[in-house]
């Protein structure tokens, strides 16, 4: 049968069923199962009531297990089990999560991914928003909505060439290819390059600190709030943030005092630690569209009067952002922010691509598919596997207590 | 943030230089690969694609003397041009990897034996010789010229035309939005439903299949392709249409009902509340106030899904199978690059045929991402 | 507006469509090729209507040429066949055959991935017969024989892979009138190439262009380089045993080998770029140097696949040529050459696969590619005038008087070290560990 034919029939056959089969549902419980009417009307409708949730939530449940829940199962118990002669596996309990415990890469995936954890999301949602804010009621806001946008458009391989563009290293003799080498060599160690080599960066850097700072004081003042798991919660955001504050204060001393060699054509991608940062740029420049478009949304939702009354009040912009607009939208910032931490938990096309995890760059997910289909180890590969998906346990938490929050 | 006494603040200005560095920060890398979309493989790699936006002096790679010998005045003559295009201007030249710079333009070279070359500021070479030079390696040309920009349209003809893609491009999209437009459609009526589940209904366990739901969304892709193709095999759909259908449904879901149900939460409780007291089921009042007013959200999931599954590439080759008949687009482009890739021309003129189709949907989709509707429907 | 859309495209999609049908390219009974071998292929094979899937690692060009070939066998037995590619082709065939849904055949490079697959059962054995015409009829047919010979999932070894087409490694490309420019001549021992490289160091200009990137498979061609030094200072023995892990991955003899190759790729006026840059270039983009005014380097060792990425109208022969890898003069180890290639193999019986396998067993299955471009083989009764240019003729005369030859031993070698540490660890070598590190690092991860 015609492809296409088929797809229209089969958009047809799914609409349809789907709308048939809930509309007949709903039928049956209310008229046939559990009608309201007669004696006893009042339990009936109670009965129906409690049914009906999962009445809309099987069909979805039932994709849900089948397509998803299904595989974790089966990924589990791989990550309990090791090949055997002849196509079997034979059951191993922890052997394989001992085995990956013991290697290197392993770790400083894990080191990685935490870095990753930390700056992607936030980079992200924060460029977001302040896109999303900004190009709210300018002219050509749609235009530069989409500009920002076409990164997520982008195919992975196209996105690919266009940051070797931008990272490609060559000997000085010859013509650069890579833009960033290309800005780079520029730089002779006059008052530009001090401009833009230390004294930007530097003071970037302090206003991050300062960022830090201020989002840590909010932190401790609001330290005794929400009973064990709050205080909890915010020690450990304290502990982010002190080593954050820390690596950028640091980092800030290395700025000044460092002699950056000039003149040189830089291997962005093997420079150690910075290299991640390098890495981590892609990904932000891709997801910072998806969280403007939701964002942007959002926004938009925010009542006109909460605002026009806050004008009349004489509020300026900012505090109009921040106080009134950002904490009415904080349930799509826990969504966006959630979503793109879950990217970045999965990613590693960039890092297979840009450097397949040598020097220093490893993450969670290039080592599962490393182990999966070069070692063609199932066992060890399930094991991480099963790691990424225990490190989204946090989020989890994070989104049961915004839930019932919100159910309040 | 318009004030309401009328005048344009500073603060406007101020606005719209930061969206202009924003999105001037965001789009310089893509207009790199625009412009490097209509070089040739060779300028890619020799030059950075600024430098393809002006007239550029540089040491061309050597250029072979080529061409027919015609006896003239007594001797053989070689003549021809160095340069396809015009408006080069050659300053120096040389005949020798050692030395590429020996000669000025216009002068003429002795390279022994009876043998003349003379290459003139536009490119124009004569190689005079004595005897015939059949069988005689030419000599090569190292010319230092100021080239003007030149670009080719050859990688979109080949992106667009080329058989060995296996399959023409119009074949390749129609596969693609055979596959991406039911995986985006069906998606979302089932995830509509969840979503308003698990936003209005009241039942125990709510938060938690909410987590459920997130947790799904982590589940690694690599890790699902062989169990599900094994149980697609067992019930007999083999690789197929309705096989990826199948798994692109199941792994949209998670974000599908997540986006929905986050924005399904925010709706007004009054409405919902009213046309409960007005007696309506709560199959009436998802269809009829619900999902009209869920737009956005829809809108903002069908342009992500189509996205995901216009640009994905294994899902295909699993589930659809890797036969030229049913390859998607980005089936498609993969082979043109050949069996090792690193045609980086190719690759990015493709990547913008590619982009073409998500862009308008993102575009159509566009006016859908607004609220405003809204704002009345309380009062 | 949106349904008018949907029924036009819909109607559009009905119309359109088309396969691009192939032509026999040299017509039968013309030329020199062995066409009694196809029309004695023709009348013993009548398997009209049999359709099979054939899974290969050809796209683009090399599509188009093994699609030349599969004509004949179409045209010949009238089995039909269907031939398709992936991108990452190690992950696809192990997807399909765990899944249950493999193609009839597969063509594959890694050796190591198709043990694999032999050990679980996934594959038919060729049979006896098979084995003793490919101990007969090609080149040093016992090695061959062994290359394709792999442990069942019945515990006995059995040949499982036909091996059909080769790629030579040993080959070092150079731009001649570079070297008659400069004045410097090809070099026959390893020693003169030292020498040479040295030279080419005080006039000023730098000898080697070494580039390891390769997106996921990073620092495979360091492995071709390693493997290459340790067939020129040990005996092909110790290489065989080096690559069953008979010896220790961190047995003297293979870190000496690897230091051999740090002598070129460590020393920083030997590389363009330096050493620094030696991991991060592509190897795609570093054999361009070879052409560049003035010339970032004068030669570049890669196997016979790379004139497909030197800029466009170099003619092979005039613009650039190669000349073999030299030996050791000194140790007396012959001229080994280093290669690799692709094998074929039956992962769902039927008439139609094992018609394929007789097929690749006339001569005239490999003359018809041979004539075309970019494939050698070790069939002695191939037509060898038939090669398609000079080159090739030279690069098939070097795999036919190979004193010794050995397939590629990273793909010979176990997925986790041979597409795994041993491809990340030549980049720590070259980024800067010792080859003692490294070698240890690797031993380390050999699966037990």
């Amino acid at each position: 049968m015609n492809p296409a034919f088929q797809a229209m029939l089969t958009i047809g056959f799914g609409v349809g069923g789907c709308l048939l089969y809930f509309y007949s549902s709903n039928i049956f419980l209310d008229k046939v199962l559990y009608p309201a009417t007669g004696p006893h009307a009042g339990r009936n409708i109670n009965r129906a009531n409690q049914i009906r949730p999962w009445l809309f939530l099987m069909p979805a449940l039932v994709a849900l297990g089948l397509y998803l829940a299904y595989p974790v199962f089966a990924t589990a118990w791989l990550s309990l089990t090791q090949d055997a002669p002849g196509n079997t596996r034979v059951f191993v309990g922890f052997a394989n999560y001992a085995q990956m415990m013991t290697e290197d890469k392993f770790w400083e995936s894990v080191r990685n991914n935490m870095l990753w954890l930390v700056v992607v999301p936030a980079a992200s949602t924060a460029f977001g928003l302040l896109a999303a804010q900004l190009t709210d009621r300018i002219g050509w806001g749609n235009i530069a909505k989409s500009l920002i946008f076409m990164p997520m458009a982008i195919s992975f391989v196209g996105v690919s060439v266009i940051w070797k563009l931008v990272y490609d290293t060559r000997d000085e003799a010859v013509a650069q290819i890579g833009a960033l080498n290309a800005i780079w060599l520029k730089f002779d160690g006059g008052i530009w390059s001090v401009l833009f080599v230390k004294v930007v960066p530097g003071l970037a850097l302090l206003a991050f600190v300062a960022a830090l700072v201020w989002v840590a004081w909010g932190l401790i003042r609001d330290l005794r709030k929400g009973g064990f798991w709050g205080l909890a919660l915010r020690g450990l955001g304290l502990a982010v943030l002190a080593w954050l504050i820390w690596s950028s204060v640091s980092g800030l001393w290395g700025l000044v005092s460092a002699v950056p060699p000039y003149g040189v054509a830089q291997t962005w991608l093997t420079l150690p630690f910075y290299n991640n940062f390098f890495l981590m740029a892609v990904l932000v420049w891709i997801q910072t569209g998806f969280a403007m478009v939701i964002l942007s949304a959002a926004l938009r939702g925010v009542p006109e009067d909460t605002i026009e009354a806050a004008i009349i009040d004489g509020a300026n912009p900012f505090q109009i952002f921040f106080k009134i607009k950002v904490p009415q939208i904080m349930g799509t910032i826990v969504v966006v922010w959630t979503t793109i931490t879950i990217v970045v938990l999965k990613v590693f096309d960039i890092v297979l691509a840009m450097t397949n995890g040598q020097w220093q760059t490893q993450v969670l997910a290039n080592y599962m598919y490393d182990k999966l289909f070069r070692a063609n180890d199932w066992g060890v590969g399930s094991a991480s596997a099963m790691v990424i998906m225990l490190l989204v346990t946090p989020i989890l938490v994070w989104n049961v207590y915004n839930v019932r929050k919100e159910m309040r | 943030m318009d004030n309401i006494a009328g005048t344009k603040s500073p603060l406007t200005w101020a606005v719209h230089i930061s969206v202009v560095v924003l999105v001037l920060m965001w789009v310089l890398p893509t207009f790199g690969l625009l412009v490097s979309s209509f070089r040739t493989g060779d300028q890619i790699v020799s030059s950075g694609w600024w430098q393809a936006l002006t007239t550029q002096e540089q040491q061309l790679s050597p250029i072979r003397i080529a061409g027919e010998a015609v006896a003239k005045d007594g001797a053989f003559v070689i003549e021809g041009r160095l340069f396809a295009g015009t408006g080069t201007v050659l300053s120096r030249w040389g005949t020798s990897s050692i030395e590429p710079v020996a000669y000025e333009a216009g002068q003429v070279a002795d390279l022994g034996e009876g043998v003349a070359l003379t290459v003139a500021a536009d490119g124009a070479y004569a190689l005079t010789s004595a005897a015939s030079l059949e069988g005689v390696r030419l000599p090569r040309v190292f010319a230092t010229a100021a080239t003007p920009p030149e670009f080719t349209t050859k990688n979109y003809d080949t992106v667009l035309f080329s058989p060995l893609a296996g399959q023409t491009v119009f074949q390749a999209f129609m596969n693609t939005a055979t596959v991406a437009i039911p995986a985006t459609i069906i998606p979302i009526l089932i995830a509509a439903f969840a979503a308003y589940a698990l936003a209005w209904m009241e039942f125990p366990g709510r938060a938690l299949l909410v987590a459920f739901v997130v947790g799904l969304l982590v589940v690694p892709l690599q890790l699902a392709l062989i169990p599900l193709l094994q149980f697609h095999n067992w019930i007999g759909i083999g690789k197929g249409y309705l096989g990826i259908w199948l798994a692109h449904t199941g792994f949209g879901l998670p974000l599908a009902i997540y986006l929905l149900r986050n924005y399904m939460v925010g709706l007004p409780r009054d409405i919902i509340e009213n046309a409960r007291v007005d007696g309506a089921t709560d199959f009436q009042i998802f269809t009829k106030i619900i999902l009209p007013l869920s737009f956005p959200a829809l809108a903002s999931f069908a342009i992500f899904q189509f996205l995901w599954t216009w640009n994905d590439l294994l899902v295909a080759l699993v589930f659809l199978g890797t036969g030229n008949d049913q390859q998607v687009l980005t089936g498609n482009l993969v082979n043109l690059m050949g069996s090792r890739g690193g045609d980086w021309e190719i690759l990015s003129a493709s990547a913008f045929v590619s982009i073409a189709v998500p862009l308008a949907v993102f575009f159509s989709l566009q006016r859908f991402l607004v609220r405003g509707l809204l704002a009345g429907s309380v009062k | 507006m949106k349904t008018r859309l949907i029924v036009s495209t819909g109607v559009l999609a009905l119309i359109a469509g088309g396969a691009f049908a192939q032509d026999l390219k040299f017509p039968v009974g013309e030329g020199a090729f062995n066409w009694d071998s196809y029309k004695a292929f023709d009348d013993a094979t009548n398997l009209e209507g049999t359709e099979i899937s054939m899974f290969g690692p050809w796209r683009g060009e090399d599509q188009v040429l093994v699609e030349s070939m599969l004509a004949y066998f179409t045209a010949a037995s009238g089995v039909k066949v269907n031939y398709s590619s992936s991108e990452n082709y190690e992950q696809q065939i192990v997807i399909d055959t765990q899944a249950g849904s493999p193609p009839d055949v597969a063509i594959l490079p890694q050796p190591g991935l198709i043990a694999d697959l032999a050990s679980k059962g996934f594959i038919t054995p060729l049979g006896a017969a098979t084995e003793t015409w490919l101990k007969e009829n090609y080149a040093a047919g016992e090695s061959w024989v062994s290359l394709g010979t792999y442990m069942g999932a019945d515990g006995a070894a059995a040949l499982y892979a036909f091996p059909y087409k080769i790629d030579v490694k040993s080959l070092v490309w150079y731009s001649p009138d570079n070297f008659t420019d400069a004045g410097y001549t090809v070099p026959e021992t390893m020693e003169d190439l030292k020498a040479l490289s040295d030279q080419i160091v005080a006039d000023g200009g730098t000898p080697w262009c070494i580039g390891l990137g390769s997106g996921g498979a990073t620092g495979w061609p360091a492995t071709d380089w390693v493997e290459d030094m340790m067939l020129r200072t040990q005996p092909a023995d110790v290489y065989d045993q080096w690559v069953k892990h008979e010896i220790a991955f961190n047995d003297p003899a293979v870190v000496a080998a690897i230091d051999e190759f740090g002598a070129f790729a460590k020393n920083d006026k030997y590389v363009a770029g330096g050493t620094a840059a030696v991991a991060s270039t592509d190897f795609r983009d570093s054999p361009k140097g070879l052409f560049t005014s003035p010339p970032q380097c004068y030669m570049h060792k890669q196997a016979s696949f790379i004139p497909s990425f030197f800029p466009e109208g170099t003619e092979l022969g005039t613009d650039a040529d190669f000349f073999y890898f030299p030996a050791y003069a000194g140790k007396d180890l012959g001229k080994p050459v280093l290669g690799a290639g692709t094998l074929a193999f039956i992962t769902k019986d039927g008439p139609g696969a094992q018609a394929f396998i007789a097929w690749l067993q006339t001569p005239i299955a490999h003359e018809i590619w041979m004539a075309q471009s970019g494939f050698l083989t070790p069939l002695k009764s191939a037509n060898g005038d038939l090669y398609a240019n000079a080159a090739l003729k030279k690069q098939g005369e070097i795999l036919t008087n190979a004193t010794t030859f050995r397939f590629d031993g990273s793909d010979l070698m176990p997925g986790a070290v041979g597409a795994g540490t041993f491809w990340t660890g030549m980049v720590d070598y070259v980024s800067g560990k010792t080859a003692q590190e490294v070698a240890d690092t690797i031993e380390q991860s050999w699966p037990k």
